[in-house]
């Protein structure tokens, strides 16, 4: 062990932590509007939210992530630091200890571990739809309810006029209901990867005993920790159980997700609103459009292009027979042939075949008659999103 | 002796250093300037709804006939093959005279979400293709497709080998059902037709989170404490924010594309295991006969090694080469070992087959 730190460490600590947030404080109070308070070690990192919520522009989502992971980092390194200064003193409390207040976030703390996994699952149920999260939230069943009981009610056939309104509220309860249930599975597979996590670092931790590999510093804990967090949640995730479970809770999300869209589309309906499923649908049939206008185009596109290339032989025949015909044999008409595609759609004129050929000595060639058959600009459709644009 | 020996003055001044660099970071995040991508300077030579087709040019003309189209992954923005100056596949390739197009998708939007597979391949790429080789007068273009992007470029050789000369893949999923693919796993027991139908396109936040829990601790915790080490680096805080940035601009999915992906790749593993179809076209992996590179990262946690490095076994070439790189998914594009081993391997193997 080296040297020990001074025993009231804790007030120096508080001291800095202070100190420091004084100069956030100054170097943001015309600015952010922040407010003198009485500093503690979190309120640096409290600080920290607050200035960068109003202040960090772009980079704000990567600040709060910053704020929340050193938040949770601070209460870990305060735990350690308590036990590493009375372990130093004679003491002999348990690492694990400090893990374990570190994790649970006593003291006032943020905990450094909730299962972010778990946590990213609560956000998800906000994504994509605004205030979903909290329709989800003002939906959860009380806690230790039967919701066996519970669905076997919500289940109780529905009568009289408002029969559909009833239905489909019992409806969003009941899949809501669900919902819950299988949060509850998730959670349980959450818990148990992080189980598994403290059991490899146990084993992790093991295997540092002998000198030269032991851990020195709070952050190589730290890492070791996130080394077993992490396969010990990879084995779950990894899992059949998990694939079922996820499976089984994303299905009841959307189930959650659909019956809601079902009423709002109800009430969007009533008041003469379009609705999603309207415009779906007309989506739906443009694309569908959209295709066969391409595949109708792509026909004559080919058909065309075949013909132009049946044209170029049959023309690299006359004029090579042209070659071999005595000088004035067949008579001395200058026969001029074009073959202009008049393409005039997009980017089909840029590359419309030209063939532009004068033979000096052809006899007038019966079978190059093919500009009219060429000229078929209808079909050369090509759509006018589809823009080929020359550099 | 116990596995922990931290010094209590140590630890305390650790804990002071991580206080001082949060106090400095106040002002190196206000110096910071807003992180911009894509330093190689391009023109757009072809565009079809939200697709734009760029041509990226080099500081001289490109030695190499052939052109490559860089098809990227859907799921996110392609600027990361030419992130920063000092991180950029495309740059490296100019450098060594290859010719570099790539597909930009755009964000798909609510008018899109009926976009099919087939849209996507035998539309979208295919024309890409064509204008790319049209403008150059070739027939035949070179195509690298990365992530999921190499995927649909698998399809679109097998379908159109008429129209590659050389296929280089990158990071691709190729069998889906490996017991190490996290992302596989979780999909197998989705109902995606009643994601689909509920969400119609699947929005970008919720593709992140899934992301994000492959791995939930070091992605959304570890990773932010270790910025705190760099937080009084400008140079190092700026290339962090912008890979941030790059992570979290996600385009939406459109919804029937992902449906098909999702049920005919990640649940059917119809690539490998055969009886895909993408529009009027079967996809048989056999039919793709042009040269390939499979180059896959050794610590990919998204596509694992052993969903790529199949890919030999399943394609009717017998011209295959695989690279492994030692790095992950991202890593492959940006780090600097990246910047000296993936582009020259790419420019060395195609100017063997240059003639």
């Amino acid at each position: 062990m080296g040297e020990s730190p001074n025993p009231d460490w804790m007030n120096q600590w508080q001291a800095l932590a202070r100190q420091y947030t004084n100069a956030w404080q100054d170097a943001s109070r015309g600015a952010a509007g922040a407010q003198p308070s009485a500093a503690a070690p979190m309120e640096g990192f409290e600080q920290w939210s607050r200035l960068f919520s109003s202040g960090a522009g772009g980079q704000g989502e990567t600040i709060e992530r910053l704020i929340d992971s050193t938040k949770r980092y601070a209460t870990y390194m305060q735990s350690l630091l308590a036990v590493a200064t009375a372990n130093a003193q004679g003491s002999n409390v348990p690492w694990g200890n400090a893990f374990a207040q570190g994790f649970a976030g006593s003291g006032g703390g943020t905990p450094l571990f909730e299962h972010p996994a778990a946590r990213a699952w609560r956000e998800m149920a906000g994504q994509g739809g605004n205030g979903f999260a909290s329709f989800m939230g003002a939906l959860r069943a009380p806690p230790n309810a039967d919701l066996g009981e519970l669905k076997a009610w919500l289940n109780l056939p529905a009568f009289g006029s408002a029969r559909q309104h009833q239905e489909h509220y019992q409806k969003m309860a009941v899949v809501t209901v669900e919902y819950q249930e299988q949060m509850s599975r998730y959670n349980a597979l959450m818990l148990k990867a992080s189980q598994r996590g403290f059991e490899l670092f146990e084993g992790k931790l093991a295997e540092r005993e002998q000198p030269g590999r032991q851990i020195e510093s709070l952050r190589a804990l730290y890492d070791l920790w996130v080394d077993a967090a992490e396969e010990g949640y990879a084995e779950v995730a990894l899992s059949a159980e998990f694939r079922e479970v996820y499976g089984a809770l994303v299905n009841a999300q959307m189930r959650v997700r659909a019956q809601v869209q079902q009423g709002v589309e109800h009430i969007g309906s009533e008041l003469g609103m379009p609705t999603r499923s309207e415009l779906d649908s007309i989506g739906e049939r443009l694309q569908a459009l959209r295709r066969e206008v391409r595949e109708r185009g792509k026909g004559a596109g080919d058909g065309l292009a075949d013909e132009v290339a049946r044209l170029r032989e049959e023309f690299a025949a006359i004029k090579a027979g042209a070659k071999g015909t005595p000088q004035g044999a067949g008579g001395a008409t200058k026969a001029k042939t074009e073959t202009e595609p008049q393409r005039k759609v997009g980017s089909a004129k840029k590359h419309a075949p030209r063939t532009r050929a004068v033979p000096t000595a052809a006899p007038a060639p019966k079978k190059v008659q093919a500009p009219k058959k060429v000229q078929a600009p209808k079909k050369v459709q090509a759509p006018k999103k589809v823009q080929a644009r020359q550099p | 002796m116990g596995p922990i020996k931290i010094d209590p003055a140590r630890a305390f001044e650790e804990a002071l250093t991580t206080q001082r660099k949060l106090a400095v970071a106040l002002q190196t995040l206000r110096d910071v300037d807003d992180v911009h991508f894509g330093v190689t300077d391009k023109e757009e030579v072809y565009r079809e709804d939200k697709l734009v087709v760029y041509r990226f040019k080099g500081e001289r003309p490109p030695s190499a006939k052939v052109p490559i189209l860089i098809v990227y992954a859907l799921v996110n923005r392609p600027y990361v093959v030419d992130l920063q100056d000092d991180r950029s596949l495309v740059k490296n390739l100019l450098a060594r005279g290859e010719d570099v197009y790539l597909i930009d998708w755009g964000y798909p939007d609510r008018a899109d979400r009926w976009l099919t597979l087939d849209d996507y391949i035998n539309g979208y790429i295919s024309r890409s293709v064509d204008a790319v080789a049209k403008r150059i007068g070739v027939k035949k273009i070179n195509l690298l497709g990365i992530c999921q992007g190499g995927a649909l470029s698998l399809c679109f050789a097998a379908m159109h080998p008429d129209k590659v000369k050389n296929l280089i893949t990158m990071v691709t999923p190729v069998d889906f059902h490996t017991p190490d693919n996290m992302l596989s796993n979780w999909t197998r027991d989705m109902d995606v037709d009643l994601f689909v139908d509920t969400l119609g396109n699947v929005p970008a936040d919720l593709m992140n989170q899934c992301y994000l829990m492959l791995k939930p601790v070091r992605l959304n915790q570890q990773k932010y404490i270790g910025l705190v080490d760099i937080l009084d680096d400008k140079v190092e805080l700026e290339n962090f924010l912008r890979m941030e940035k790059w992570i979290f601009d996600s385009p939406d999915q459109a919804g029937e594309a992902f449906r098909q992906f999702i049920k005919d790749f990640y649940q059917g593993n119809k690539l490998v295991k055969g009886g895909l179809k993408i529009g009027a076209h079967d996809v048989h992996l056999g039919n793709i006969t042009m040269p390939v590179l499979n180059v896959f990262a050794e610590q990919d946690h998204l596509v694992p090694p052993s969903a790529s490095r199949v890919l030999g076994e399943h394609i009717g070439t017998d011209d295959y080469t695989q690279i492994a790189f030692r790095g992950g998914h991202i890593g492959i594009y940006v780090s600097s070992r990246a910047q000296r081993e993936v582009p020259s391997a790419i420019h060395d193997w195609l100017a063997k087959r240059a003639l």
